[in-house]
């Protein structure tokens, strides 16, 4: 079935609509070389959706997700995220939302080295000047729901691939963001605990209602979404709710 | 702030190795500047000693504009209650009264110009040691003999010996003829030339008797218990003798002997310049391969919110961490070394013999200056040079975060 968002309008921004993106164009120069990573996509993700962004290697979805979380700017078009819109903030004033409103789950973990578990899902909170008590009550509560209670003092480098993605989910999901966005989360790890991470995801979705948008190559991971979005050579290609 | 303490703190100790060479160049560099500033001072301060002490003293004065205009009539008046009221500063621990003329000086046929001093042998010795510069001869008997001490240079001009009789030709305060003959006791060699070439010095009250001068002096030489405080010992008896008399600094009635250390100082500068551009090279060069290693990690901080300024603050504080690990390794090791050097000394090649003085070696002096502008120093260039690093690091793109290890 095709969503419903593709054929609205996208001009208007709502509460119910988390990311809007209008018409979005990204090119990338290599020297002479112009090469265009995506054409005019329209897009809309809702509240509370569980959202996969498939399609082969090239096809836009790291530069889709780099765009939508304020990593990167466009080149043409709009993002809103939270009714914000993204193109015309500055590089500190991006910064600061995407403290606020976006967590982030990296295929590499991407766990601060120096830190403890504990200190990396704490630490979004900090910058956020979240009080100690209330971060250390929330640190604790997330690292007993994501089965990391154990584990709060060790360092990233003492612990399996799938236990630092679980720590990475911890740290994306406890500063409560508007939007989780996931990068190939499961690409570094085996097809059980991948499978088990992304149901993770999805509870924690469904328990928070927190927009959750990832990128995958796994058939069996993108088989958990709840919204399969296809790119193809920088366009939607496919659009529907599963 | 505890945050970046302990994300900076932990990530100093990451490359041990790494932040153990930057220690090195640091309090290396800290340890060479601290030792060349202390044992530069030790010098400096020996060489006003021994300038100094041979004649001039510390600080002196005069009746206003003796110094630029020296005369006979510029006489201050009551020399012994002057005396008094600079012994009486709790940091003067020497002075001396001093009459000062000229005229013509014979022994036999030979004649030449002299400059004649009336000096108190007694408070001269503690002060200038005038005693130890006699080369042949003795000192006066009395405060009131008829005798002179005559400059080596000029004993050699006159053919003048200890023995001789020395006739001596000036005019008095009150305008009479001045002229007296006295018994040559010794030759003195200060080794100043100017000196050496034309003084003859008198028992104070000879001279002052010879020029109808009374209880009148023309310079009263003083010094102190530091040389670094004769400024402000200077200010202090100006303040206290107020407008008749004019209270100078050896800077001032020595400006070419002050001008030489003052060069000295420039070039002891020129040396920290290049430590610490060495310091600075080396930090440099740590913290920017830091910077390149962990740019990764730098986008990953980006992406999660932190902001440009709190990367730069987290550079510079492990900079800053380094700095004080360095600075306090060096002021420990650096205090160990100077107290040796100033204890010990280091001895000359060949022994230096000025003005009576001979020395065999250099001795540091341990001040507080030798450890603070090291560590200002310090501080300043590593900090300074971590800042292209720093800018660097915090415009680090966060989409790297994004890219596969």
């Amino acid at each position: 079935m095709i969503h419903p968002s593709i054929v609205a309008s996208h001009a208007t921004t709502t509460a119910e609509h988390v990311v809007v993106a209008e018409n979005v164009t990204k090119e990338y120069r290599d020297g002479g070389l112009v090469v265009h990573a995506l054409n005019g996509i329209n897009l809309t993700l809702d509240r509370g959706e569980f959202t996969a962004i498939v399609g082969p290697s090239g096809s836009g979805k790291t530069t889709f997700l780099n765009l939508v979380s304020g990593l990167d700017s466009v080149t043409g078009g709009d993002i809103w995220l939270a009714e914000k819109r993204l193109s015309r903030m500055t590089s500190a004033e991006l910064s600061d939302f995407r403290r606020d409103h976006v967590g982030f789950v990296f295929q590499s973990y991407n766990l601060i080295p120096v830190l403890t578990v504990a200190e990396n899902v704490e630490y979004v909170m900090l910058l956020q000047g979240v009080p100690a008590e209330e971060r250390a009550g929330r640190v604790e509560r997330m690292l007993d729901r994501l089965g990391m209670h154990g584990y709060a003092g060790r360092f990233p480098n003492q612990l399996s691939g799938g236990q630092q993605q679980r720590v990475a989910i911890a740290r994306a999901i406890v500063a409560e963001p508007d939007l989780i966005l996931a990068d190939e989360p499961t690409a570094n790890l085996d097809s059980t605990t991948a499978g088990e991470l992304i149901d993770l995801l999805r509870e924690l979705n469904e328990e928070n209602g927190i927009t959750c948008i990832f990128s995958t190559h796994d058939s069996r991971i993108m088989e958990r979404a709840r919204r399969l979005v296809m790119l193809q050579d920088g366009c939607v290609d496919r659009d529907e709710i599963l | 702030m505890k945050l970046w303490f302990q994300l900076a703190l932990r990530n100093v100790w990451r490359q041990k190795r790494r932040t153990f060479l930057t220690l090195i160049t640091m309090f290396g560099g800290f340890g060479v500047a601290s030792i060349s500033i202390a044992w530069s001072d030790g010098t400096f301060e020996k060489a006003i000693d021994v300038y100094t002490r041979n004649f001039s003293g510390h600080i002196q004065i005069h009746s206003p504009g003796y110094l630029d205009t020296p005369s006979l009539y510029a006489a201050v008046d009551g020399g012994e209650s002057l005396l008094a009221s600079v012994q009486s500063h709790p940091q003067v621990i020497a002075a001396t009264p001093r009459v000062k003329a000229a005229g013509l000086v014979a022994v036999g046929d030979v004649s030449a110009g002299g400059r004649f001093w009336g000096v108190d042998i007694t408070r001269e010795s503690s002060m200038t040691r005038l005693p130890d510069k006699i080369i042949s001869g003795q000192s006066f008997s009395g405060p009131a003999a008829n005798e002179v001490l005559v400059a080596n240079g000029l004993a050699l001009a006159l053919d003048a010996d200890p023995g001789d009789t020395l006739v001596v030709v000036s005019q008095g305060i009150d305008g009479s003829l001045a002229n007296d003959a006295y018994l040559v006791v010794g030759i003195f060699e200060s080794g100043e030339a100017l000196v050496d070439q034309t003084t003859v010095i008198f028992p104070i009250d000879a001279l002052r008797e010879l020029l109808v001068l009374g209880d009148r002096v023309h310079e009263i030489a003083l010094i102190v218990d530091d040389v670094a405080a004769v400024p402000a010992v200077a200010r202090d008896l100006q303040q206290r003798l107020g407008d008749a008399v004019d209270v100078a600094t050896w800077q001032v009635f020595a400006q070419t002997f002050n001008r030489a250390m003052e060069l000295n100082r420039r070039g002891t500068w020129v040396s920290l310049l290049i430590i610490f551009a060495v310091v600075a090279v080396g930090v440099l060069n740590t913290v920017l391969m830091t910077v390149l290693e962990r740019t990764r990690e730098y986008g990953v901080l980006r992406a999660l919110g932190t902001s440009p300024l709190q990367i730069v603050r987290l550079v510079l504080f492990e900079v800053t961490i380094m700095a004080v690990i360095g600075v306090t390794i060096g002021c420990v090791l650096g205090f160990a070394i100077n107290s040796v050097i100033a204890w010990v000394g280091i001895p000359l090649p060949a022994p230096i013999s000025h003005g009576g003085v001979e020395f065999s070696r250099l001795n540091s002096v341990v001040r507080a200056q030798s450890f603070w502008i090291p560590a200002v120093c310090v501080f300043a260039s590593a900090l300074v040079v971590s800042i292209f690093p720093a800018r660097r690091a915090a415009r680090t793109a966060p989409a790297l975060a994004m890219r596969a290890r």
